[in-house]
């Protein structure tokens, strides 16, 4: 099956409200996302993670700044999928990617 | 990978856990570095969990993540604010001295502890609860508010004044003293019956929301009744009252989410468990030689318990409890109880009889329930007129759907 990259992109206008979560929302984002687990559990290839610092290492010293990638990306996961049709419809259905404020890119990985 | 579903409400209990446990070391001046510290950790348990499965000790976990970015933060600030000098000791030595081991033992009194700093008397009473309901019962604001039927601002503003109030507390290191404990058991006492009447008496359409409630009043009771600080009989009497109302909770409400009278519930849908629980404290309250409120009370729910029918319910008994609870805590709502009580012993018009001469507050003299009650015992009584201008003005002020579906119910015929 082929893989897929998926980043997850801030976007203007973040959600203020959902970075605030009580603990009760908290009790339903993890039931939500251990269901969703289960649910396509034989499509996640890597869960990933969110992405920490980083250093741009090239031919020769880079003087800064750089744009961090980090602020681009908060995170990354990399799936399996028929096609890119339902790779997309996996990642819109992990909680808490697809908000105001946040989004998924979904990018199709040509392995050799 | 073990995906271990962590059970409701796991989250709120760590957040008061934690909150009291690291509050206690850092001191309350710290309390929303504490909040900040302990709301970041378990969102990094949420993160990291739902990626790579529960750790052996999930509660463990989270008192070190919540642990390190308290000592983190403290150090930040104690550094800057030596920079500025306004500062002279770092509470971050503070709580490094307390080991990260001491995780079980004394949680329990640590969120005794809190629920006694809450109550400071300089806090008014509706900042305490919601206070208590953030900090210990681990609420957001916004359901502390569609809780209490209050606005959000309203809730933010009476938060505020208690962390206002806390703010300025010295750092104590230690606990208060016997004594300052023993003052402010009655205020503790008073907060979670609070918390449990706005459960149990809530018109909120959402039964679960309700149980909720009064479930952690009953949990933050029970802690205070097997502390060797508070366990007392008023305390005894108190779970007893929790116990014997929560026992009768399940029958209150029809299939449809509607409100049914005492006499209108099925009996045998009251948790006889919880009845049995709550009989055992009220035994135990009886040591001591004390009556307070909670027993009048207790007492009351108790009878009620007990009866087999409506018709067989010893009201002798209701009314002499009540006539106690009058002289312990003069109230219109004891006074227009113990007139129903009289009605179902002695007939309608001696019910009325005792609420001759009473001149009802604003307040209650516009409630549904003071209206209601004296339309049912004119109703009774055959003064129809009187009757239905009280039914009016009862469906009029019902606080919800609920109530009025149930009033329209008993009064319809007049």
């Amino acid at each position: 099956m082929p893989k897929y990259l998926c980043l997850q992109r801030a976007l203007p206008g973040g959600d203020r409200e959902g970075d605030h979560p009580s603990p009760t929302q908290m009790q339903a984002m993890y039931a939500k996302f251990t269901e969703w687990r289960q649910k396509f559990q034989d499509n996640l290839t890597d869960l990933g993670g969110r992405l920490g610092r980083g250093t741009l290492v090239t031919e020769r010293v880079l003087d800064g700044p750089l744009v961090e990638v980090k602020e681009l990306v908060g995170g990354y996961m990399i799936i399996s999928a028929a096609s890119l049709d339902e790779a997309i419809e996996i990642a819109r259905g992990c909680p808490g990617l697809v908000r105001p404020g946040s989004g998924v890119e979904v990018i199709e990985i040509h392995a050799p | 990978v073990t995906t271990l579903p962590l059970n409701e409400p796991f989250f709120r209990r760590e957040y008061g856990r934690l909150v009291a446990t690291l509050s206690r070391r850092a001191g309350m001046q710290n309390l929303e570095v504490v909040e900040d510290a302990v709301q970041s950790a378990l969102l990094a348990g949420v993160a990291s969990w739902t990626r790579g499965g529960l750790p052996d000790n999930p509660s463990a976990w989270l008192f070190r993540v919540a642990y390190n970015h308290v000592i983190g933060e403290l150090r930040r600030r104690g550094r800057a604010d030596r920079l500025t000098g306004r500062y002279g000791g770092d509470a971050s030595d503070a709580i490094e001295e307390a080991p990260t081991a001491a995780l079980a033992g004394d949680v329990r009194d640590d969120i005794l502890r809190m629920l006694f700093v809450c109550c400071d008397e300089s806090i008014p009473v509706e900042s305490q609860l919601v206070m208590a309901l953030t900090t210990l019962c681990g609420f957001g604001v916004r359901e502390v508010a569609e809780r209490l039927f209050i606005s959000e601002a309203n809730a933010y503003k009476r938060l505020g004044r208690a962390r206002g109030r806390l703010r300025t507390l010295p750092f104590e290191p230690d606990d208060m003293s016997p004594q300052q404990l023993a003052a402010r058991l009655p205020a503790v006492r008073s907060i979670l019956y609070v918390m449990f009447t706005e459960g149990y008496l809530s018109s909120h359409v959402d039964g679960p929301i309700r149980r909720e409630l009064c479930e952690e009043a009953q949990r933050l009771a029970r802690v205070l009744a097997e502390h060797p600080v508070s366990a007392t009989p008023e305390t005894f009497a108190l779970v007893a009252l929790m116990h014997l109302h929560g026992a009768r909770m399940p029958a209150r409400q029809d299939g449809a989410g509607g409100l049914l009278l005492l006499e209108e519930q099925d009996r045998s849908r009251w948790d006889h468990g919880e009845i049995q629980l709550g009989l055992s404290w009220l035994a135990r309250s009886a040591d001591g030689g004390v009556f307070s409120r909670y027993h009048a009370e207790a007492g009351i729910a108790a009878e009620h318990c007990l009866a087999a029918s409506f018709a067989e319910t010893r009201w002798d008994r209701i009314v002499e409890c009540y006539e106690l609870l009058e002289r312990l805590s003069p109230s219109p709502i004891h006074r227009l109880n113990r007139a129903i009580a009289v009605a179902e012993w002695q007939g309608p018009a001696r019910g009325l009889g005792v609420l001759d001469g009473l001149e009802p507050p604003s307040w209650f003299a516009g409630s549904y329930l003071w209206a209601a009650v004296l339309a049912d015992l004119h109703r009774r009584c055959g003064h129809l007129e009187l009757a239905r201008r009280y039914r009016d003005t009862a469906i009029a002020a019902a606080p919800g759907p609920a109530v009025k579906d149930a009033l329209q119910r008993r009064l319809r015929d007049i």
